[in-house]
């Protein structure tokens, strides 16, 4: 199984061929508006509050209180044809609400929501018929079937033409190097073969918008790898536009120009993400395991100005630094240089940081909401 | 275009479903095991066990008699039973089935026989029990056929005619077709079967294609597909419909192929027991009109259950949503077999209940015209009514989406 991850692709996206593959943006019902377009769009939804023990459990059965949960409140946002958005924020930020009313399969509590010239709730079947969808953490495929069974499915499903379907699986081949495992079961493909198999399942109507949640989720680096260099090349290649949610800030680094960041259902920014990084992602930081513990008095050598070193426990230890001013490779040559380490990994500002200093103050004219 | 929406997902889920174990057995492996199960197998069962009891030789106790050497010599002589020395405590020993019965024979029995004097002679039993009852008929039969030739006697010394105590002979005479006379016996109990396995044949794929496909997390990208979700609902409905009715025609098929074969095969094992045990013969008619009474009750089952096992968010949870209508199915079915229970326009009315009750006379060989039309018609109402709340529940998205 590992080899066919290793093998990635076997065409540069610059030789992509020029297929079927043109964007069929619904252009008479958009006329000059963008091609999605959210305007305080909130989603609500009723949850009681349990309570705790056993007898509260009881006391739930008969009496129950309810709060309402508001998963995305009041968001704004357009996107333009071609774009590749990057959708970020921590678990339960309102990332996945947001991709499903864009989906059309929930309906907004409030506010209003165009997307290709349709509102998705309401003509949710033609709708899809322009959009792709992967969900990381699902699959579209068959569990027990061969994957071609699916794709031929999702062909009926779709009414692809067969000599379009032909085509495409061809070059689905060609690029995701799927061929190997279609007569596969679903249930035995690696996490990465998967995913390349459900990306090829969401482009096999040829959609001009793709909506991914989580797509390189629980991914090895290589298998990360692979599902971003497709994504750039259908992006760039065939004007696909993307709208990814994660939360691996590598993923949005490779992949998108711009960037919206949401907390607790408000968007909290919405741009470049060039100015993010300037301001924000200029933290980096290094955890690293000490061979012994003489080593934790030689740790005061390293000690200078922006350099910020906090114990995680007895032996490890996380130096917290800003990229812009300190390279991350002379960093770790001088850590090499001053203790003995048994281990060292690199690692970003996890989301909730950057979202607790957005919160703090320390951004931007940009934050929307 | 809709047929074709509904086909594709039915399809999708028939393919699925055949490769799904659970859905496997429940509707094909189950109704064909059980039901020769339970005719050959109770069937045969039951005809050894009466048979066994039959070829027993019973140990009878003969009580008194001391005086009457001849009818004791008549005892001893007859080949099918055997007779053990007397005990005071006769009784305890039929209770613990140590003999089968005993006969108290009153005292100077040859003298008062011959002499005309009335005597009560008692025979011993324990009432219930097969193989004490074979006993005590033997020699109530033997002593039958000694009152029997005393009166032939006697009437013959005195040179008069049978007839003088035998004015005349009665015999009842059955009128109710044979069918009829099986089928109160085991003609409830086949109707009951065909109701539960229509129930369990479409439980697993009911809960694996609602509560099942959220588990796996199929359920999203479901319901992102351009598939509206009426056709949907519909093509799932008619997938878990067809592991209904497969299982109904595979039970129903097995069972009359059962009957058909066991009372063969149990004729020839045990003669006249196998009738006593298997008093049932399923003609193609009543096959045709129990599968056409149990059609729309398919149909009910199949909405209900595919809208219960929708709420659940596992499969574990619809589970146990479902067992309790699992015993809310059960018991009207049972109640129709209960003695005494018999349809009338209110029944007619109720659920199950009344399919399983026309279901039975149908299986007996009697067609109520006009409740098979009336039964036919309001279970075709409930089913239509449930059908329509899985539709709707299905458009619901806390009900696709709970969490």
């Amino acid at each position: 199984m590992k080899h066919r991850e290793a093998k990635g692709f076997s065409l540069p996206p610059a030789s992509l061929p020029p297929l079927s593959f043109s964007p069929c943006y619904n252009l008479s019902a958009m006329a000059n508006s963008p091609l999605i377009s959210l305007r305080d769009l909130s989603k609500h939804f009723r949850t009681f509050r349990r309570r705790e023990g056993i007898w509260g459990g009881v006391v739930n059965l008969f009496h129950r209180e309810y709060q309402t949960l508001k998963a995305v409140d009041r968001i704004t946002f357009d996107i333009e044809p071609g774009e590749m958005v990057g959708y970020i924020g921590p678990n339960g930020a309102g990332k996945s609400t947001t991709i499903k009313m864009l989906t059309g399969i929930l309906v907004p509590s409030s506010g209003e929501i165009r997307s290709n010239g349709f509102v998705p709730w309401k003509q949710r079947t033609e709708y899809v018929r322009t959009i792709g969808v992967v969900f990381g953490q699902r699959t579209q495929l068959w569990w027990d079937i061969a994957v071609v069974e699916s794709f031929k499915l999702l062909r009926r499903i779709y009414d692809v033409p067969p000599r379009d379907f032909a085509e495409r699986m061809d070059t689905f081949n060609q690029i995701l190097g799927i061929g190997d495992y279609l007569h596969t079961p679903v249930r035995k493909l690696s996490l990465g073969e998967r995913m390349r198999c459900d990306l090829a399942a969401a482009l096999l109507h040829n959609p001009p918008i793709l909506f991914l949640d989580e797509p390189t989720i629980g991914l090895d680096v290589v298998a990360k790898d692979h599902i971003r260099q497709f994504l750039r090349a259908i992006n760039e290649k065939y004007r696909t536009t993307v709208l990814l949610t994660t939360h691996d800030l590598d993923d949005i680094e490779e992949l998108c120009r711009r960037i919206m960041i949401i907390d607790h259902g408000r968007l909290l920014y919405d741009g470049p993400l060039g100015l993010l990084k300037q301001k924000l992602l200029r933290i980096k930081q290094i955890k690293f395991v000490l061979r012994d513990k003489e080593q934790v008095a030689k740790l005061a050598a390293l000690s200078r100005d922006g350099l910020e070193i906090e114990p995680v426990d007895e032996m490890t230890f996380r130096i917290r630094f800003d990229r812009s001013h300190i390279v991350t490779a002379d960093l770790i040559r001088q850590i090499l240089s001053s203790v003995e380490v048994r281990d060292l990994l690199i690692e970003d500002e996890p989301i909730e940081e950057i979202i607790k200093r957005i919160y703090a103050g320390l951004a931007f004219d940009q934050v929307t909401a | 275009m809709t047929l074709r929406n509904i086909g594709i997902v039915y399809r999708k889920e028939l393919v699925d479903s055949l490769r799904d174990r659970r859905t496997l057995i429940s509707m094909i492996v189950v109704p064909l095991l059980l039901m020769p199960l339970l005719t050959i197998g109770l069937g045969g069962v039951s005809a050894i066990l009466i048979g066994q009891a039959m070829e027993e030789v019973p140990k009878v106790m003969v009580l008194g008699g001391e005086d009457s050497p001849k009818v004791l010599a008549e005892l001893e002589a007859l080949p099918d039973v055997s007779i053990v020395p007397a005990k005071p405590d006769y009784a305890e020993e039929i209770s613990s089935k140590q003999i089968r019965a005993a006969v108290e024979i009153p005292e100077g029995f040859d003298a008062k026989l011959a002499s005309g004097e009335p005597m009560l002679l008692k025979i011993y039993m324990y009432e219930g029990d097969l193989k004490s009852g074979f006993g005590a008929d033997r020699l109530q039969k033997f002593f039958r056929d000694v009152r029997d030739r005393a009166i032939r006697e006697r009437l013959e010394s005195r040179h008069l005619p049978d007839s003088l105590i035998r004015p005349f002979d009665i015999k009842q005479q059955n009128v109710a077709p044979a069918e009829k006379v099986g089928g109160a016996i085991l003609g409830g109990l086949v109707p009951y079967f065909v109701i539960l396995l229509c129930l369990t044949g479409a439980m697993y794929p009911a809960m694996d294609l609602t509560a099942g496909e959220k588990e796996r997390g199929t359920m999203e990208t479901l319901l992102c597909s351009p598939v509206s979700r009426t056709h949907l609902v519909l093509g799932k409905f008619l997938m878990v419909l067809t592991a209904s009715i497969a299982t109904a025609v595979l039970s129903i098929s097995s069972m009359a192929f059962s009957f058909g074969v066991g009372k063969r095969m149990l004729l020839g094992m045990a003669r006249g027991a196998a009738d006593a045990a298997l008093q049932i013969s399923i003609t193609a008619k009543s096959v045709f009109f129990v599968f056409v009474m149990v059609l729309p009750i398919a149909v009910l089952f199949s909405a209900a259950l595919l809208a219960i096992a929708l709420f659940a968010k596992s499969f574990k949870e619809a589970q146990s949503y479902i067992s309790p209508l699992m015993i809310i199915v059960v018991l009207p079915a049972v109640a129709a077999l209960l003695p005494g229970v018999e349809l009338n326009a209110a029944l007619a009315l109720v659920p199950v209940l009344n399919t399983s009750l026309i279901s039975k006379e149908i299986v007996a060989g009697t067609y109520h015209w006009k409740y098979v039309a009336l039964i036919f018609a309001s279970s075709c109402v409930y089913a239509a009514a449930a059908l329509a709340i899985a539709v709707r529940l299905f458009q619901r998205e806390d009900m696709l989406f709970r969490t």
